[in-house]
């Protein structure tokens, strides 16, 4: 039967099948009409100028934009920076034979299968509120990366498959050369991650460093896509936001442990999360040793490509940022260094360095406030008069690069003294070289401080141009010495004894509120960057080439940018709040402590499988 | 259990509050943007230099180098060769004060202050033509007279309206006007050729590239590319043929053409 015939055959059965189909043909009528009322509207809309962009309610098309972009990125930073973590937990596992290792890779697997979809949610309601609120931009955006585009998307689908394969594959390839090809596929996760995260930076970096020679009136169409692609602060990007990453994960998995330390109910569950707590604080606080060298090169980048949007940076309007970021550092530091220096209170042994901790702490405040000294901002003629010049007269020699300079790389050199005495605290070395090797690094200490301090002071006699120079020599010399000492320490603590187990678990509460202070300083300072990175473009969407011409174009105060740093992450952490929740619904572990030896294999040393321990959590019952 | 949630709890927002509270606390400074100058065709000279004014200590940037005493010269205050306005006349021989200011923003590296690195950006790229007269009629009035008038803004609005009309790829702000020189680089520069053409470690690879042309075309080739650009498009560039003006054959002298043309077939 026809689908005439069946509405012919349906017209007859009955009365009511007679109204509705009255109803139907007054309906399709009326859509017809609406179509036929619609149809000129449609026309005049195609015929004007393409709109520039949309308006969105209370907080604006900027606010709406900036809100959903930087929450997706600190949703992305987390799902790339937790599958590093997560992949070299696991080979540590594997290849130190210790399966504490891997139940912790495991544990953050699970919480980033829900993290990937808050993930993607929020990559999609930053397009659509691009499409939506800046039409215009997007659509140059689009015609210079649209093959970028693509292979985004179809990366997107390779990271996602490859992480459940990872995930859901964990129990299922878990011995022998099996485990080193799961090991292979969070490898590859790690992959996948970066390249999208290397396509989504070349957009950004483009806007701030389009190639040059681009104008205004230059076509989109016109431009080379590598060289739109590969611009002149896109690799430094990269290796910043890579470094930062494992920074930023490794601070999320520090304040996830801490959580689950404050509420654990048995010694075990403390003693496991106080240790992934001290791995969490570990990775990140040695990860953000390296970042201040990464986002050296960025700057000196953005300096080489502009002069001018170097200047508007350092010191133009955004001169106080820059105050406000040393402060956050400081704070970084400071909370990492204490949580070191509790955390020695369970390390027998550890009390023939307290002593020193006075010291260090001092350098750390010192080096925060000079690295915090205002010098050559913004002034207007009344406070340039109170201030007798652009400057403070006796502390404004503090504020410049030389002092600047060296305080960071002290508080380095610092900090690094503190994991070397946490790492020795309870080891006795028994290498008949023992005492020239600690001889030797407290040379390193010394001669790098030397270096430091040498060039800091000089650097105030001679010419800029000569003074920025200085501080490549000051860099080397601390990750000279880094790199020694930690080669000589692991030679030193071969074959050495135990002063005494560490008493994990065993850590105050007021330790673990400095893992919280940690993650909140991270992810607002990752904030206070953005805006940064951002708003040196100041009143361009793309620099000197796309000019915003929306009621937003002027880029804010620092007070107004803080408020929305703070928005953001606010919803940030109340979302991953939700999502350790929901984690912990969906499997709740059953922690044994287990002694870091004897050590559980999990690949025989020639790669032939040995009788595998159950590397999953039971489920409490 | 709930004591302890609401401590974490207070711990995180009391950090971010702090945090913003301190932002809050320091001096407030919006980056503006610079606002198109509209003046009326009986525009004085005060308006003018308010107008210079305002973009001088707002959205034209200028107080980030100038006015700090290390990264430029000092622009607002006295030097020991008096103000700005009184020794500007003075600087390079042959210019006068208005010519040398307007030639310090558009060109800022062709006199270089005593003791000051090359690090000031050409304005004409972020500020429209009156936009650049208004500064330099604000500078002209610390110590000085201001020249500035009615034709100096009308040239600039005539010589924009040429570029504009030049073709797509010249710059907002409009090229300079092409000269009689014989040097090829000069040239090159003069036309634009730069915007889209790369050679070197110059100009833009939006076009095919200058560097190595020699060894792909003879000088026949290239004279007849310059002259009839859309004749023949190389392979790879299809997306901007027909972006390249054909009006070299106008624009440049036999002459002009010719040094181009021997020098590009050597590179």
């Amino acid at each position: 039967m026809s689908v005439i015939e069946r509405f012919r055959g349906f017209g007859r059965s009955s009365r009511g099948a007679g109204r509705r189909r009255a109803l139907y043909i007054g309906i399709a009528a009326a859509m017809l009409a609406v179509c036929a009322c619609l149809d000129p509207l449609l026309a005049q809309e195609a015929a004007t100028a393409p709109r520039q962009y949309g308006d969105f309610p209370v907080i604006g098309g900027r606010g709406a934009v900036w809100i959903a972009a930087q929450v997706h990125l600190l949703f992305a930073a987390f799902v790339l920076g937790v599958p590093m973590f997560a992949v070299v937990a696991e080979a540590i596992g594997i290849f130190g034979k210790d399966a504490r290792y891997d139940r912790l890779a495991k544990e953050f697997t699970r919480l980033l299968v829900i993290a990937y979809s808050a993930t993607a949610i929020w990559g999609a309601v930053l397009v659509f509120f691009l499409t939506t609120l800046y039409p215009a931009f997007w659509g140059h955006l689009a015609e210079i990366f649209e093959v970028s585009m693509w292979f985004y998307v179809a990366l997107f689908f390779f990271e996602s498959f490859t992480l459940y394969l990872y995930y859901y594959g964990w129990n299922h390839w878990k011995i022998g050369r099996a485990k080193l090809g799961h090991w292979g596929l969070g490898i590859l996760l790690n992959v996948w991650g970066t390249a999208v995260m290397f396509i989504a930076n070349s957009w950004l970096s483009y806007m701030m460093s389009p190639p040059e020679g681009m104008t205004p009136d230059t076509s989109p169409a016109m431009v080379q896509f590598w060289s739109a692609f590969a611009n002149a602060t896109w690799m430094p990007i990269n290796i910043h936001r890579i470094i930062a990453n494992v920074v930023f994960g490794g601070a999320i998995v520090a304040a996830y442990a801490a959580y689950r330390f404050l509420l654990a109910k048995t010694d075990e569950e403390r003693a496991h999360y106080d240790w992934m707590g001290y791995v969490g604080n570990l990775i990140a606080i040695g990860a953000l040793i390296i970042l201040p060298f990464a986002g050296y090169w960025l700057g000196r980048e953005i300096y080489e490509y502009n002069q001018q949007m170097g200047i508007t940076m350092m010191g133009g309007f955004m001169s106080w940022l820059w105050i406000i970021q040393a402060f956050l550092i400081g704070v970084l530091f400071l909370a990492g260094n204490y949580y070191l220096w509790v955390g020695m209170g369970r390390i027998p042994g550890a009390e023939r360095f307290t002593p020193y901790i006075k010291w260090m702490l001092l350098v750390l405040v010192i080096g925060t406030i000079v690295w915090a000294t205002p010098h050559t901002m913004i002034a207007d003629r009344d406070e340039l008069a109170a201030m007798g010049g652009t400057h403070h007269p006796f502390l404004g020699a503090l504020g410049v690069m030389s002092a600047k300079n060296t305080a960071v790389n002290l508080m380095i050199l610092t900090t690094f003294l503190s994991f070397l005495l946490y790492r020795r605290a309870n080891i006795k070395p028994t290498v008949s070289w023992a005492r020239t090797g600690t001889m030797l690094q407290g040379a390193f200490f010394v001669f790098a401080a030397a270096i430091v301090l040498f060039f800091g002071i000089y650097g105030y006699f001679v010419t800029a141009i000569v003074r920025i120079g200085f501080s490549v020599y000051q860099v080397l010399a601390v990750l000279t010495a880094i790199i020694a000492v930690v080669l000589i320490d692991v030679a030193l603590a071969r074959g050495a004894e135990s002063r005494g187990e560490i008493r994990w678990g065993q850590m105050p509460a007021r330790s673990q509120y400095a893992l919280f202070v940690l993650v909140v300083t991270f992810t607002w300072l990752m904030g206070l960057m953005g805006f940064a990175r951002s708003g040196i473009r100041q009143h361009w969407h793309v620099w000197e080439v796309l000019r915003d011409t929306s009621e937003f174009a002027a880029t804010p105060a620092l007070g107004f940018a803080a408020q929305m740093i703070s928005a953001c992450v606010l919803i940030f952490l109340g979302m991953i709040a939700f999502i350790f929740w929901l984690g912990g619904l969906i499997e709740r572990p059953e922690i044994v402590y287990e002694p870091p030896k004897p050590r559980e294999p999990l690949l025989e040393e020639h790669g032939h499988p040995l009788a595998a321990p159950d590397l999953d959590f039971q489920p409490a019952d | 259990m709930i004591a302890t949630n609401l401590k974490i709890v207070s711990v995180v927002v009391g950090t971010i509050l702090f945090y913003t509270f301190l932002a809050n606390a320091i001096p407030q400074v919006e980056s503006e943007v610079p606002e198109e100058l509209t003046l009326g065709a009986d525009f004085t000279p005060e308006e003018l230099v308010l107008a210079g004014e305002e973009l001088y200590l707002g959205a034209g940037g200028c107080t980030a180098c100038h006015g700090t005493g290390t990264r430029a010269p000092n622009i607002v205050e006295a030097e020991s060769d008096g103000m700005i306005g009184e020794r500007c006349a003075e600087r390079v021989p042959g210019l006068s004060c208005k010519e040398y200011l307007h030639q310090s923003m558009v060109d800022p590296n062709g006199f270089l202050v005593d003791g000051f690195q090359p690090i000031m950006p050409d304005m004409s790229r972020t500020l429209s033509d009156a936009q650049v007269w208004a500064l330099v009629a604000y500078m002209e009035s610390l110590g000085g007279e201001v020249t500035v008038n009615a034709e100096d803004l009308a040239a600039a609005a005539d010589a924009g309206a040429g570029a504009a009309d030049a073709g797509a790829a010249a710059p907002a702000g409009g090229g300079p006007a092409p000269t009689a020189t014989m040097e090829p680089m000069a040239l090159l520069q003069e036309n634009q050729c730069l915007v889209c053409h790369q050679l070197g470690d110059q100009g833009a690879p939006i076009g095919p590239p200058m560097t190595g042309i020699g060894e792909r075309m003879d000088a026949e080739a290239i004279r007849h590319a310059i002259l009839e650009p859309n004749a023949e498009i190389t392979p790879g560039y299809e997306a901007v043929a027909g972006t390249m003006p054909a009006t070299f054959g106008q624009q440049l002298s036999a002459a002009q053409l010719e040094a181009m043309v021997q020098y590009l077939a050597t590179q």
